[in-house]
């Protein structure tokens, strides 16, 4: 069971910070908080992180992350493995609560609300933060009923008529229509895996989300379907928002409006994604994405 | 080791930016000697030294494609990003302005020729003077510009930054000289005109080692400073000292 304990900072040393220790920053007087550097707050946020620690056990998985996530934006985290950012992405939707070990510290908010509330239900928080996984898991149900699915469970619709419109917008929005309208009765699983990818955005973009989380939503697709999800961030985040992680810095740096870059457990830089493409100002940030560390 | 090529996890891309960064090397030593090579054939009334320098042109020619072919390769193959993506970028830059130096050593070889090959009556040794000066000076300055570029040493991309101004000065000094020859001897005014043309030419060149400058600029800093004023450069390069 998850432990919760926003006002406490627990039992165990945080290890000394990443991001000044052993390795020489640019010089820089525009560094946010924990050492952070750039600007980690949005214009208009519609989630708010601050000073967020995960523990895995007696593990500090996340130390002092502060991070807002604005309305409308896609904001890439990027950092090598381990580095936290799924545990941080994980966070924003309360998904490890299923893991027994997993301990948060500090606020989130969406909006106005502490999504750490202890009075708070986590399944409409779960359908107001969506969730895209690596590998595409739609249910051994007909395409319909994948995307039908949400909206059945959260007595979103009256009749059948208005899910079927629910069904037919999601799938549009997620720029499958197209391609099945006219099987709508067959396995969602028989799709190939970029369209089963797309039918998991659809199924989440049918609960009417806030936030869509995606974490590596393209590691397992073909350049096309890559392309094909890519183009549908871009699409989708008139709508909503988007925090997304993923291993491909192109992938990043074509997608997201802004950047985050997390290393061993910290927030080492955040910024605009044409400046940390660039001109990224922290050492770390720079020697990850140009392919120099070690 | 150069803290701009090396370090890659993927050791051919050190070795293919390496590889990239001495080629602009190469590309400087050439135009570099272009240019000395261009003065001494007016000094010497060398003419075919001129014309060996007008040929020579063509391999600053050829290394200027060589490099654009292996920048087109990087970034198709590595996707460059970060200061890897602006070493590329100020590459490319420099490698263009090398070879307009270049050009311009050339325009300057051809004044040889045309003073003193055949029965021509060559120009009053005194119109030269300043020709010869100013391609020492300009020449220098091409040489410390690509030397900041090679060592990331903003403060010698300053002081080149700087030299441009006396550069300008010594072209208006120099038009100011030749101006009284005319008012001595009008008939020097066919000579006036391509000395000044010769002038010029080694005017732009120091352009060029302006401009270099102004692109390590932007390669250490990740700044653009092309079109900014002395004050707003020198404020960028002082902020970074610090």
């Amino acid at each position: 069971m998850l432990s919760v304990t926003p006002d406490s900072m627990g039992t165990v040393t945080a290890p000394a910070g990443v991001i000044a220790a052993g390795f020489s920053p640019v010089a820089d007087d525009s560094r946010a908080i924990n050492g952070t550097v750039g600007d980690i707050t949005a214009i208009d946020p519609r989630m708010t992180a601050r000073h967020v620690n995960v523990y895995y056990g007696d593990k500090l998985a996340i130390n002092n992350v502060s991070l807002d996530i604005g309305k409308n934006e896609v904001i890439a985290m990027i950092g090598p493995s381990g580095c936290g950012k799924s545990t941080f992405l994980r966070c924003l939707n309360r998904m490890n609560d299923t893991i027994d070990i997993c301990r948060v510290e500090g606020e989130i908010r969406l909006d106005d609300q502490d999504i750490y509330d202890s009075g708070l239900d986590v399944v409409p928080l779960r359908a107001q933060v969506g969730m895209v996984f690596q590998k595409p898991n739609p249910f051994p149900k007909s395409i319909y009923d994948n995307v039908a699915y949400g909206p059945r469970i959260h007595g979103l619709t009256g009749s059948k008529s208005e899910l079927d419109e629910i069904v037919e917008q999601s799938l549009l929005k997620a720029g499958l229509w197209d391609e099945v309208k006219d099987r709508l009765d067959e396995v969602g699983t028989g799709l190939s895996g970029g369209q089963q990818q797309r039918l998991c955005i659809a199924r989440t973009i049918a609960v009417a989300p806030e936030v869509i989380l995606m974490d590596e939503p393209c590691s397992a697709l073909d350049p096309i379907a890559t392309a094909r999800v890519e183009e549908l961030i871009d699409e989708l985040r008139e709508q909503y928002t988007i925090a997304i992680v993923t291993h491909s810095m192109q992938q990043a740096a074509r997608v997201s409006q802004r950047t985050a870059y997390f290393h061993l457990g910290e927030l080492v830089e955040v910024g605009k994604t044409d400046d940390i493409f660039t001109n990224p100002r922290h050492r770390l940030t720079e020697d990850y994405i140009t392919g120099r560390f070690g | 080791m150069n803290e701009m090529t090396d370090g890659h996890i993927v050791s051919s891309y050190n070795k293919d930016l390496n590889h990239l960064h001495q080629l602009v090397i190469q590309i400087k030593d050439l135009a570099c000697r272009q240019v000395r090579e261009a003065a001494r054939s007016l000094e010497d009334e060398d003419v075919e030294l001129a014309r060996a320098v007008i040929v020579s042109d063509r391999e600053i020619d050829a290394l200027d494609i060589k490099a654009d072919e292996e920048i087109i390769r990087l970034i198709a193959k590595r996707q460059p990003v970060a200061r890897d993506l602006r070493e590329i970028m100020t590459v490319a830059k420099i490698v263009g302005d090398l070879e307009r130096i270049g050009d311009q050593a050339r325009r300057l070889a051809r004044l040889t020729i045309r003073f003193y090959d055949g029965d021509v009556i060559p120009p009053n040794r005194h119109l030269l003077d300043d020709l010869n000066k100013m391609a020492d000076f300009v020449n220098r300055m091409v040489e410390d510009s690509v030397n900041a570029f090679d060592d990331l040493d903003l403060n010698r991309a300053m002081d080149v930054i700087r030299r441009d101004s006396i550069v300008s000065d010594d072209f208006r000094s120099a038009l100011r000289r030749l101006s009284t020859f005319i008012m001595e001897d009008s008939r020097s005014v066919g000579h006036m005109v391509d000395v000044v043309l010769g002038l010029r030419a080694l005017e732009r060149i120091g352009g060029h080692a302006k401009n270099i400058s102004r692109y390590v600029v932007f390669l250490v800093k990740g700044k653009d400073v092309r079109h900014k004023d002395l004050d707003a450069v020198e404020a960028e390069i002082i902020s970074t000292l610090k």
